[in-house]
């Protein structure tokens, strides 16, 4: 799956080692500016030596402005707030559901066995395809693009949690009853920490899928969040905006994937790993 | 570990007949069907809010009869083999010539990284402006989502191949094409396909996102078209038909295509302690 790749990527960074360990990571912090300077040249080249209008491509020096404009004006802000809060909000939500309920199937076998297939098939059918059944529903309003994003990222933890807590060995639960432990006992000291890499892999997954329906819902029911800001600045040619509001949801999908997601995965591999050795 | 290759199979229990085990997972199709078909026996909604079951299957079967369905069914896979075919070759041409090379892959890392945080849909607007609605718009989408993931897939299968095999080759004497032919595509070849079994799974979602707005025709203009005029019996048509495509895509096409990988070059359960 593609998202493993990330963290292996990441490890690689140089190790800190005090004083030679500072220089050495401002050396990896340029390494990292590089290509995007080098990009940023390409840009500028192309936009100068092709004498593009601006309807079609900007300058970056416009894109900064735009941006700068954006973000003094508070209007960055408040669309990138409205759509961190509802990513969050719906992250929440599906955890808070998802995973009782990929429990309450995994521990079944007929109940995983019977839900297999049935969440396969809704995994198939992409929030973003129900869009206009919700928008007949619940109007153009945050209702629907919620109502997308949680399906969007329950399905993968219910899935996944599921998966987890049906792949966990039975002797572990069998060894724990044995000894005296409850059907609670079982959850909290084999079933969860058993299950949790699997449940984190499906809430990683889930924020992939659940991001990219965000974006498209918004640009759909346009009542406010980033993708709403690109879409609506089409529609006036601007594409300064445009390619502003890009560069932002880039930078904040990779804040919340590196900073939240993976630092919870890392720790969940780590603690409870399926790490071997 | 991914989604799709945790699959696990569960054995029949002694004393529940074979049949019913595998009957098990259409019950709840079966129940959401009971459900649907009471709650609208009991509450006779609008159609235009929640049609009949009847209605949606006749809708299927009108459609289908009258060719439209088909049409719109070939539209959508006819862009998706050529934005998932385009996205697949770059990205194992693109990913062996990154993964053989360490400053390569080094210098374009972040760049991916970021592109890939912004792949597929993200481009809409801005390539709205520049091909237009159409075909290349949807293409392009598509091969944007497939791209990065089967890039970031092959990169990493490539450098997990030990490098001691690399070196048994080189040492008989085989050159540096010879190499990669006979050790490195091998080695790589499941990442490259759990990587393109991920990026068409994305490529899919991409793809009914792009036709909502970017696209005169195709499965996702079908459903969104039907918004417009409350035809929920379409849009529920629709749906269902692009979660069976999905299915059918993984299940025919893809998993055996990973298991005879997986067979015939055995490499992949030393990849995986490896990850």
């Amino acid at each position: 799956m593609s998202f493993a790749t990330a963290p292996s990527v990441a490890a690689k960074s140089p190790g800190s080692v005090s004083g030679i360990g500072d220089a050495w990571q401002m050396l990896g912090g340029l390494k990292i500016l590089l290509p995007f300077a080098v990009l940023v040249a390409i840009w500028w080249a192309i936009k100068a030596a092709g004498d593009i209008p601006d309807n079609l491509l900007v300058s970056p020096l416009q894109a900064w402005n735009a941006f700068v404009h954006l973000v003094t004006y508070g209007v960055m802000a408040e669309y990138a707030s409205t759509s961190l809060t509802m990513l969050g909000i719906a992250a929440f939500i599906s955890m808070a559901a998802g995973v009782p309920i990929g429990f309450a199937v995994g521990v079944n076998r007929y109940a995983a066995h019977a839900l297999e297939g049935f969440l396969r098939f809704l995994q198939g059918i992409s929030g973003i395809a129900w869009l206009p059944l919700a928008i007949i529903w619940f109007g153009f309003s945050h209702t629907t693009t919620l109502v997308i994003v949680i399906y969007t990222l329950i399905v993968p933890i219910i899935f996944n949690t599921m998966i987890g807590v049906r792949a966990i060995p039975e002797g572990y639960a069998l060894a724990l009853r044995s000894l005296g432990a409850g059907r609670l006992r079982l959850i909290l000291d084999v079933y969860l920490p058993g299950a949790l890499p699997s449940i984190v892999v499906g809430l990683r997954l889930g924020m992939g899928y659940g991001w990219r329906a965000l974006i498209a819902a918004e640009m759909l029911v346009r009542k406010g969040g980033l993708g709403d800001l690109i879409f609506g600045a089409r529609t006036f040619g601007q594409i300064d905006r445009i390619m502003v509001g890009m560069i932002v949801i880039g930078c904040l999908y990779i804040v919340v994937d590196r900073l939240i997601i993976q630092p919870i995965e890392n720790l969940t591999v780590a603690r409870w790993g399926l790490l071997q050795r | 570990m991914s989604l799709q290759t945790t699959m696990i199979r569960l054995p029949a229990l002694p004393g529940v007949s074979g049949l019913a085990w595998r009957l098990l997972p259409a019950l709840p199709f079966v129940l959401v069907l009971v459900a649907w078909t009471l709650f609208w026996a009991v509450f006779h909604p609008n159609k235009a809010t929640l049609p009949p079951v009847s209605d949606v299957v006749e809708v299927v079967w009108a459609r289908m009869r009258d060719g439209e369905l088909p049409a719109q069914i070939a539209a959508s896979l006819t862009r998706l083999c050529l934005g998932a075919g385009v996205g697949i070759l770059t990205g194992i041409v693109g990913g062996f010539i990154a993964g053989l090379n360490r400053n390569v892959a080094e210098f374009l890392n972040p760049l991916v990284v970021f592109f890939n945080a912004i792949s597929g849909i993200v481009w809409l607007p801005l390539m709205i402006g520049w091909l237009g609605i159409g075909t290349a718009l949807a293409v392009f989408v598509i091969w944007n989502t497939v791209f990065f993931i089967v890039f970031q897939n092959t990169v990493l299968g490539v450098q997990l191949v030990p490098e001691v095999l690399e070196q048994g080759v080189r040492a008989l004497g085989g050159g540096r094409l010879e190499t990669i032919r006979s050790v490195i595509l091998p080695g790589a070849l499941p990442y490259i396909l759990t990587g393109v079994r991920s990026g068409l799974g994305f490529g899919w979602r991409a793809l009914i996102a792009a036709e909502l707005v970017g696209a005169p025709d195709g499965l996702g203009q079908m459903i969104f078209a039907a918004a417009d005029y409350h035809r929920s019996d379409i849009i529920i048509a629709g749906c269902l038909i692009i979660g069976t495509i999905a299915i059918a895509m993984d299940r025919w096409l893809l998993i055996p295509i990973e298991r005879r990988t997986i067979a015939r070059w055995g490499l992949v359960l030393d990849a995986t302690r490896k990850s």
